[in-house]
Protein backbone atom coordinates (compact mmCIF):
# COMPACT_ATOMS: atom_id res chain seq x y z
CA UNK A 1 0.00 0.00 0.00
CA UNK A 2 1.21 3.24 -0.68
CA UNK A 3 1.61 4.68 2.59
CA UNK A 4 4.50 6.89 1.63
CA UNK A 5 2.02 9.45 -0.07
CA UNK A 6 0.05 10.12 3.38
CA UNK A 7 1.21 13.14 4.92
CA UNK A 8 2.22 11.71 8.41
CA UNK A 9 0.08 14.36 10.10
CA UNK A 10 -3.13 13.33 8.20
CA UNK A 11 -2.26 9.64 8.85
CA UNK A 12 -2.03 10.12 12.92
CA UNK A 13 -5.45 12.41 12.43
CA UNK A 14 -7.56 9.74 10.75
CA UNK A 15 -5.76 6.59 13.06
CA UNK A 16 -6.90 8.69 16.12
CA UNK A 17 -10.29 8.10 15.03
CA UNK A 18 -10.85 5.32 13.20
CA UNK A 19 -13.60 4.14 14.51
CA UNK A 20 -16.22 1.61 12.24
CA UNK A 21 -19.22 3.16 11.18
CA UNK A 22 -22.51 2.41 9.81
CA UNK A 23 -23.13 3.65 6.86
CA UNK A 24 -26.81 6.08 6.84
CA UNK A 25 -29.97 4.58 5.64
CA UNK A 26 -30.73 5.33 1.87
CA UNK A 27 -32.67 8.55 1.24
CA UNK A 28 -36.06 6.72 0.91
CA UNK A 29 -35.91 4.77 4.36
CA UNK A 30 -34.61 7.99 5.94
CA UNK A 31 -38.04 9.81 4.20
CA UNK A 32 -40.43 6.54 5.92
CA UNK A 33 -38.80 7.91 9.44
CA UNK A 34 -39.40 11.20 8.30
CA UNK A 35 -42.64 10.58 7.38
CA UNK A 36 -43.56 8.69 10.33
CA UNK A 37 -43.10 11.47 12.58
CA UNK A 38 -44.81 13.67 10.46
CA UNK A 39 -48.28 11.26 10.72
CA UNK A 40 -47.27 10.99 14.49
CA UNK A 41 -46.99 14.73 14.90
CA UNK A 42 -50.03 15.23 12.38
CA UNK A 43 -52.64 12.95 14.55
CA UNK A 44 -51.23 14.63 18.14
CA UNK A 45 -52.15 17.91 17.14
CA UNK A 46 -55.59 17.07 15.55
CA UNK A 47 -56.22 15.14 19.10
CA UNK A 48 -54.52 18.23 21.09
CA UNK A 49 -56.40 21.02 19.61
CA UNK A 50 -59.80 18.88 19.02
CA UNK A 51 -59.55 19.74 15.12
CA UNK A 52 -62.68 17.90 13.23
CA UNK A 53 -63.59 17.90 9.28
CA UNK A 54 -65.05 21.15 8.40
CA UNK A 55 -68.89 21.28 8.68
CA UNK A 56 -69.02 21.89 4.54
CA UNK A 57 -67.09 18.47 3.98
CA UNK A 58 -70.19 16.91 2.04
CA UNK A 59 -70.45 20.09 -0.55
CA UNK A 60 -66.88 19.21 -1.56
CA UNK A 61 -66.57 16.06 -4.54
CA UNK A 62 -64.19 13.32 -2.88
CA UNK A 63 -61.05 14.30 -5.12
CA UNK A 64 -60.76 17.86 -3.26
CA UNK A 65 -61.64 16.64 -0.07
CA UNK A 66 -59.44 13.76 0.19
CA UNK A 67 -57.99 13.39 -3.27
CA UNK A 68 -56.47 16.75 -2.65
CA UNK A 69 -55.55 15.93 1.07
CA UNK A 70 -53.64 12.33 -0.81
CA UNK A 71 -51.82 14.40 -2.99
CA UNK A 72 -50.54 16.86 -0.84
CA UNK A 73 -49.10 14.26 1.38
CA UNK A 74 -47.43 12.56 -1.59
CA UNK A 75 -46.10 16.06 -2.44
CA UNK A 76 -45.05 16.48 0.99
CA UNK A 77 -43.23 13.32 1.46
CA UNK A 78 -41.64 13.46 -1.85
CA UNK A 79 -40.11 16.96 -1.05
CA UNK A 80 -39.28 15.99 2.55
CA UNK A 81 -37.00 12.85 0.58
CA UNK A 82 -35.70 15.31 -1.65
CA UNK A 83 -34.49 17.88 1.50
CA UNK A 84 -32.95 14.25 2.77
CA UNK A 85 -31.25 13.30 -0.64
CA UNK A 86 -29.94 17.09 -0.20
CA UNK A 87 -28.50 16.08 2.20
CA UNK A 88 -25.38 13.65 1.08
CA UNK A 89 -22.97 14.67 -0.77
CA UNK A 90 -23.09 13.75 -4.42
CA UNK A 91 -26.63 13.40 -4.45
CA UNK A 92 -27.77 16.90 -4.47
CA UNK A 93 -30.78 18.44 -6.39
CA UNK A 94 -30.49 20.26 -9.28
CA UNK A 95 -31.79 23.76 -8.71
CA UNK A 96 -34.19 23.27 -11.31
CA UNK A 97 -36.02 20.31 -9.68
CA UNK A 98 -35.38 22.11 -6.86
CA UNK A 99 -37.83 25.06 -8.16
CA UNK A 100 -39.97 22.97 -9.53
CA UNK A 101 -41.14 21.31 -6.24
CA UNK A 102 -41.34 24.40 -4.36
CA UNK A 103 -43.39 26.02 -7.01
CA UNK A 104 -45.62 23.18 -6.85
CA UNK A 105 -45.88 23.10 -3.08
CA UNK A 106 -46.73 27.11 -3.00
CA UNK A 107 -49.26 26.77 -6.16
CA UNK A 108 -50.81 23.24 -5.24
CA UNK A 109 -51.91 24.96 -1.81
CA UNK A 110 -53.02 28.27 -3.84
CA UNK A 111 -55.21 26.12 -5.97
CA UNK A 112 -56.87 24.07 -3.52
CA UNK A 113 -57.61 26.85 -1.78
CA UNK A 114 -59.37 29.00 -5.15
CA UNK A 115 -61.00 25.97 -6.11
CA UNK A 116 -62.40 24.95 -2.20
CA UNK A 117 -63.54 28.35 -2.17
CA UNK A 118 -65.55 28.06 -5.94
CA UNK A 119 -67.14 25.17 -4.59
CA UNK A 120 -67.81 26.22 -0.58
CA UNK A 121 -67.71 29.38 0.51
CA UNK A 122 -67.96 27.71 3.91
CA UNK A 123 -67.80 29.50 7.31
CA UNK A 124 -68.44 33.71 6.61
CA UNK A 125 -64.69 35.55 7.65
CA UNK A 126 -66.67 37.77 10.54
CA UNK A 127 -65.47 41.49 10.65
CA UNK A 128 -62.73 41.91 13.01
CA UNK A 129 -62.38 38.15 14.05
CA UNK A 130 -60.31 37.66 11.16
CA UNK A 131 -57.35 38.14 12.59
CA UNK A 132 -57.77 35.66 15.59
CA UNK A 133 -59.45 33.50 13.21
CA UNK A 134 -55.68 33.71 11.07
CA UNK A 135 -53.54 33.36 14.18
CA UNK A 136 -55.50 30.14 15.02
CA UNK A 137 -55.14 28.36 11.88
CA UNK A 138 -51.15 29.70 11.30
CA UNK A 139 -51.06 27.94 15.03
CA UNK A 140 -52.28 24.63 13.99
CA UNK A 141 -50.61 24.81 10.59
CA UNK A 142 -47.06 25.33 12.24
CA UNK A 143 -48.07 22.78 15.18
CA UNK A 144 -48.56 19.94 12.87
CA UNK A 145 -45.79 20.86 11.00
CA UNK A 146 -43.41 21.43 13.31
CA UNK A 147 -42.69 17.67 14.09
CA UNK A 148 -42.01 16.93 10.50
CA UNK A 149 -39.79 19.59 10.26
CA UNK A 150 -37.97 18.99 13.13
CA UNK A 151 -37.23 15.40 12.65
CA UNK A 152 -36.40 15.76 8.52
CA UNK A 153 -33.69 18.68 9.74
CA UNK A 154 -32.08 16.95 12.43
CA UNK A 155 -31.35 13.90 9.60
CA UNK A 156 -30.41 16.58 7.54
CA UNK A 157 -27.34 17.78 9.61
CA UNK A 158 -26.62 14.43 10.59
CA UNK A 159 -25.74 13.68 7.03
CA UNK A 160 -22.85 16.66 5.66
CA UNK A 161 -25.40 19.21 3.66
CA UNK A 162 -23.06 20.88 0.86
CA UNK A 163 -25.65 23.37 0.48
CA UNK A 164 -27.85 23.49 3.93
CA UNK A 165 -30.49 26.34 3.37
CA UNK A 166 -31.90 24.18 0.02
CA UNK A 167 -32.39 21.42 2.40
CA UNK A 168 -33.70 23.31 4.80
CA UNK A 169 -36.12 25.16 2.50
CA UNK A 170 -37.02 21.89 0.81
CA UNK A 171 -37.69 20.41 4.49
CA UNK A 172 -40.12 23.28 5.37
CA UNK A 173 -41.47 23.29 2.24
CA UNK A 174 -42.33 19.66 2.73
CA UNK A 175 -43.27 19.99 6.23
CA UNK A 176 -45.78 22.48 5.47
CA UNK A 177 -47.03 20.97 2.74
CA UNK A 178 -47.85 18.04 4.85
CA UNK A 179 -49.68 20.31 7.27
CA UNK A 180 -51.86 21.69 4.61
CA UNK A 181 -53.03 18.31 3.13
CA UNK A 182 -55.32 18.34 6.67
CA UNK A 183 -55.84 21.80 6.96
CA UNK A 184 -57.79 22.46 3.89
CA UNK A 185 -60.20 19.67 5.50
CA UNK A 186 -60.27 21.01 8.59
CA UNK A 187 -60.15 24.61 8.78
CA UNK A 188 -63.78 25.77 8.29
CA UNK A 189 -63.05 28.81 6.25
CA UNK A 190 -62.52 28.85 2.46
CA UNK A 191 -62.76 33.05 2.11
CA UNK A 192 -59.12 33.41 0.13
CA UNK A 193 -57.87 36.68 1.51
CA UNK A 194 -58.26 34.13 5.11
CA UNK A 195 -56.65 31.19 2.91
CA UNK A 196 -53.96 33.01 0.96
CA UNK A 197 -53.05 35.41 3.72
CA UNK A 198 -52.47 32.83 7.08
CA UNK A 199 -52.50 29.53 5.23
CA UNK A 200 -49.98 30.16 2.51
CA UNK A 201 -48.44 32.11 4.85
CA UNK A 202 -47.62 29.77 7.30
CA UNK A 203 -46.29 27.61 4.34
CA UNK A 204 -43.86 30.38 3.14
CA UNK A 205 -43.09 31.05 6.71
CA UNK A 206 -42.20 27.22 7.37
CA UNK A 207 -40.22 27.59 4.10
CA UNK A 208 -38.12 30.27 5.38
CA UNK A 209 -38.06 28.84 8.67
CA UNK A 210 -35.67 25.52 6.93
CA UNK A 211 -34.12 27.90 5.06
CA UNK A 212 -32.87 30.11 8.06
CA UNK A 213 -32.07 27.00 9.82
CA UNK A 214 -29.77 25.44 7.08
CA UNK A 215 -28.23 29.30 7.04
CA UNK A 216 -27.84 29.42 10.88
CA UNK A 217 -26.19 25.86 10.76
CA UNK A 218 -23.72 26.53 7.85
CA UNK A 219 -22.32 29.68 9.73
CA UNK A 220 -21.71 27.56 12.74
CA UNK A 221 -20.08 24.55 10.82
CA UNK A 222 -17.95 27.15 8.29
CA UNK A 223 -17.08 29.07 11.91
CA UNK A 224 -15.82 25.95 13.69
CA UNK A 225 -13.90 24.87 10.17
CA UNK B 1 -18.68 2.59 -18.67
CA UNK B 2 -15.58 0.92 -20.03
CA UNK B 3 -14.30 -2.30 -18.18
CA UNK B 4 -11.05 -0.31 -17.08
CA UNK B 5 -13.71 2.83 -15.15
CA UNK B 6 -15.73 0.03 -13.94
CA UNK B 7 -12.81 -2.09 -12.46
CA UNK B 8 -11.64 1.32 -10.99
CA UNK B 9 -15.23 1.69 -9.70
CA UNK B 10 -15.18 -1.28 -7.71
CA UNK B 11 -11.82 -0.98 -6.08
CA UNK B 12 -12.72 2.18 -4.98
CA UNK B 13 -16.03 0.90 -3.54
CA UNK B 14 -14.12 -1.62 -1.88
CA UNK B 15 -11.59 1.02 -0.21
CA UNK B 16 -14.80 3.04 1.02
CA UNK B 17 -16.47 -0.28 2.64
CA UNK B 18 -13.28 -1.05 4.19
CA UNK B 19 -12.46 1.96 5.22
CA UNK B 20 -16.23 2.60 6.93
CA UNK B 21 -15.18 -0.94 8.46
CA UNK B 22 -12.19 1.14 10.26
CA UNK B 23 -9.09 0.00 7.96
CA UNK B 24 -6.54 1.85 7.73
CA UNK B 25 -4.95 0.12 4.54
CA UNK B 26 -8.22 1.03 2.79
CA UNK B 27 -8.26 4.63 3.63
CA UNK B 28 -4.72 4.73 2.56
CA UNK B 29 -6.00 2.72 -0.99
CA UNK B 30 -8.43 5.66 -1.45
CA UNK B 31 -5.93 8.49 -0.53
CA UNK B 32 -3.02 6.86 -2.74
CA UNK B 33 -6.16 6.60 -6.16
CA UNK B 34 -7.80 9.97 -5.52
CA UNK B 35 -4.72 11.77 -4.54
CA UNK B 36 -4.18 13.41 -8.25
CA UNK B 37 -7.24 13.68 -9.63
CA UNK B 38 -8.47 15.61 -6.46
CA UNK B 39 -5.13 17.72 -6.53
CA UNK B 40 -5.99 18.66 -10.04
CA UNK B 41 -9.50 19.16 -9.25
CA UNK B 42 -8.52 21.46 -6.44
CA UNK B 43 -5.94 23.61 -8.77
CA UNK B 44 -9.26 24.22 -10.83
CA UNK B 45 -10.33 26.48 -7.69
CA UNK B 46 -7.06 27.72 -5.92
CA UNK B 47 -4.09 27.34 -8.93
CA UNK B 48 -1.99 27.29 -6.55
CA UNK B 49 -0.16 23.65 -6.23
CA UNK B 50 0.99 24.61 -2.84
CA UNK B 51 -2.87 25.39 -1.28
CA UNK B 52 -4.18 22.62 -3.08
CA UNK B 53 -2.04 20.33 -1.14
CA UNK B 54 -3.25 21.82 2.05
CA UNK B 55 -6.96 21.51 0.82
CA UNK B 56 -6.43 17.89 -0.37
CA UNK B 57 -5.22 16.93 2.93
CA UNK B 58 -8.94 19.59 4.59
CA UNK B 59 -10.47 17.28 1.97
CA UNK B 60 -9.65 14.24 3.08
CA UNK B 61 -10.53 15.28 6.90
CA UNK B 62 -14.14 16.15 5.26
CA UNK B 63 -14.46 12.69 4.20
CA UNK B 64 -12.93 10.99 7.43
CA UNK B 65 -15.84 13.16 9.09
CA UNK B 66 -18.66 12.33 6.90
CA UNK B 67 -17.82 9.11 5.84
CA UNK B 68 -20.91 7.66 7.23
CA UNK B 69 -22.52 9.30 4.47
CA UNK B 70 -21.50 7.00 1.59
CA UNK B 71 -23.62 4.37 1.03
CA UNK B 72 -22.45 1.22 -0.56
CA UNK B 73 -22.37 0.20 -3.55
CA UNK B 74 -23.23 3.71 -4.81
CA UNK B 75 -20.25 5.36 -7.04
CA UNK B 76 -17.76 6.87 -4.84
CA UNK B 77 -16.44 9.71 -6.93
CA UNK B 78 -19.51 11.74 -7.11
CA UNK B 79 -19.28 11.79 -3.49
CA UNK B 80 -15.56 12.26 -2.90
CA UNK B 81 -15.68 15.12 -5.60
CA UNK B 82 -19.04 16.79 -4.29
CA UNK B 83 -16.97 17.11 -0.94
CA UNK B 84 -13.88 18.22 -2.37
CA UNK B 85 -15.45 20.95 -4.09
CA UNK B 86 -17.20 21.92 -1.43
CA UNK B 87 -13.89 22.36 0.73
CA UNK B 88 -12.41 24.47 -2.34
CA UNK B 89 -15.78 27.04 -1.93
CA UNK B 90 -15.36 27.34 1.53
CA UNK B 91 -11.29 27.68 1.50
CA UNK B 92 -12.77 30.78 -1.48
CA UNK B 93 -15.25 32.34 0.57
CA UNK B 94 -13.07 32.28 3.75
CA UNK B 95 -10.95 34.84 1.93
CA UNK B 96 -7.55 32.76 2.77
CA UNK B 97 -6.81 32.30 -0.99
CA UNK B 98 -3.64 33.86 -2.23
CA UNK B 99 -3.74 35.37 -5.50
CA UNK B 100 -0.91 34.19 -6.89
CA UNK B 101 -0.69 31.88 -9.82
CA UNK B 102 2.54 29.12 -10.34
CA UNK B 103 3.53 28.46 -13.41
CA UNK B 104 2.26 25.38 -15.78
CA UNK B 105 5.16 22.95 -14.82
CA UNK B 106 4.25 23.54 -11.48
CA UNK B 107 0.60 21.90 -11.85
CA UNK B 108 0.27 17.94 -10.49
CA UNK B 109 0.38 15.92 -13.12
CA UNK B 110 -2.52 14.25 -14.87
CA UNK B 111 -3.02 12.56 -18.36
CA UNK B 112 -5.11 14.34 -20.83
CA UNK B 113 -7.53 12.30 -23.00
CA UNK B 114 -7.11 11.98 -26.56
CA UNK B 115 -9.95 14.49 -27.63
CA UNK B 116 -8.69 17.52 -25.78
CA UNK B 117 -4.90 16.29 -27.11
CA UNK B 118 -5.23 16.60 -30.42
CA UNK B 119 -6.19 20.37 -29.99
CA UNK B 120 -2.94 21.20 -28.89
CA UNK B 121 -0.28 20.52 -26.40
CA UNK B 122 -0.50 20.20 -22.90
CA UNK B 123 1.19 23.56 -21.36
CA UNK B 124 -1.06 25.47 -24.10
CA UNK B 125 -4.37 23.55 -23.00
CA UNK B 126 -3.50 24.21 -19.55
CA UNK B 127 -3.09 27.62 -19.89
CA UNK B 128 -6.13 28.62 -21.95
CA UNK B 129 -8.36 26.16 -19.68
CA UNK B 130 -6.85 28.38 -16.76
CA UNK B 131 -8.58 31.15 -18.76
CA UNK B 132 -11.99 29.86 -19.02
CA UNK B 133 -14.32 31.08 -16.31
CA UNK B 134 -14.55 28.32 -13.54
CA UNK B 135 -17.75 26.81 -14.21
CA UNK B 136 -16.82 25.70 -17.81
CA UNK B 137 -13.26 24.75 -16.45
CA UNK B 138 -14.65 22.77 -13.77
CA UNK B 139 -17.14 20.91 -15.83
CA UNK B 140 -14.58 20.39 -18.66
CA UNK B 141 -11.73 19.11 -15.21
CA UNK B 142 -14.69 16.44 -14.34
CA UNK B 143 -15.64 15.25 -17.71
CA UNK B 144 -12.61 15.29 -19.96
CA UNK B 145 -9.71 15.20 -17.76
CA UNK B 146 -11.16 13.49 -14.90
CA UNK B 147 -13.50 11.09 -16.85
CA UNK B 148 -16.27 11.16 -14.98
CA UNK B 149 -19.78 10.75 -16.80
CA UNK B 150 -21.71 13.84 -17.16
CA UNK B 151 -24.63 12.25 -14.72
CA UNK B 152 -21.59 12.29 -12.28
CA UNK B 153 -20.61 15.68 -13.26
CA UNK B 154 -24.28 17.32 -12.66
CA UNK B 155 -24.22 14.92 -9.31
CA UNK B 156 -21.14 16.92 -7.93
CA UNK B 157 -22.80 20.03 -9.13
CA UNK B 158 -26.16 19.86 -8.02
CA UNK B 159 -27.07 20.10 -11.73
CA UNK B 160 -29.36 17.87 -14.12
CA UNK B 161 -27.04 15.78 -16.38
CA UNK B 162 -28.20 17.35 -19.73
CA UNK B 163 -27.30 20.62 -18.10
CA UNK B 164 -23.95 19.39 -17.47
CA UNK B 165 -23.50 18.53 -20.85
CA UNK B 166 -24.91 21.62 -22.43
CA UNK B 167 -21.94 23.19 -20.29
CA UNK B 168 -19.14 21.18 -21.17
CA UNK B 169 -20.63 21.48 -24.90
CA UNK B 170 -20.21 25.48 -24.59
CA UNK B 171 -16.51 25.21 -22.33
CA UNK B 172 -15.22 22.87 -25.41
CA UNK B 173 -16.60 25.26 -27.83
CA UNK B 174 -14.90 28.29 -25.80
CA UNK B 175 -11.42 26.62 -25.82
CA UNK B 176 -11.53 25.78 -29.21
CA UNK B 177 -12.69 28.96 -30.33
CA UNK B 178 -9.52 30.48 -28.18
CA UNK B 179 -7.11 28.01 -29.98
CA UNK B 180 -8.18 28.75 -33.15
CA UNK B 181 -7.43 32.33 -32.18
CA UNK B 182 -4.26 31.49 -30.48
CA UNK B 183 -3.01 29.69 -33.33
CA UNK B 184 -3.87 32.97 -35.82
CA UNK B 185 -2.28 34.91 -33.85
CA UNK B 186 0.98 32.92 -33.73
Amino acid sequence: MSTDLLPESLRRSISADLEPVRPLPPAWRRTLQAAAVAAVGLALVIFIFKLSPRADMEQLPMWLSWGCTALQLGVGVLLLGMALREAIPGQGVPLGAVALGLGTAVLMQVLVGIVTWMHSHGMPLVDGHGMSAGITCTTHDVAMALPALAVTLWLVFRALPLRPSIAGLLGGAGAAVTADALTHVLCPMSDLRHVLVWHTGALIGLMFIGWLAGKLWERKRYENA
Amino acid sequence: MGADRKAEEERLIAFMIGYQKGKMDDFEGLFAALKQPLLRYLWTFVRNATVAEDLLQETFLQIHRARQTYTPPRPVRPWIYAITRHVALMHLRSGRRRKEVLANDQLPEVPVPPEMEKLADQATLHKMLAELPRPAQEVLMLHHLLGLSFLEVGQVLGIAAGTAKVRAHRAMKALRTRLEEQGGEA
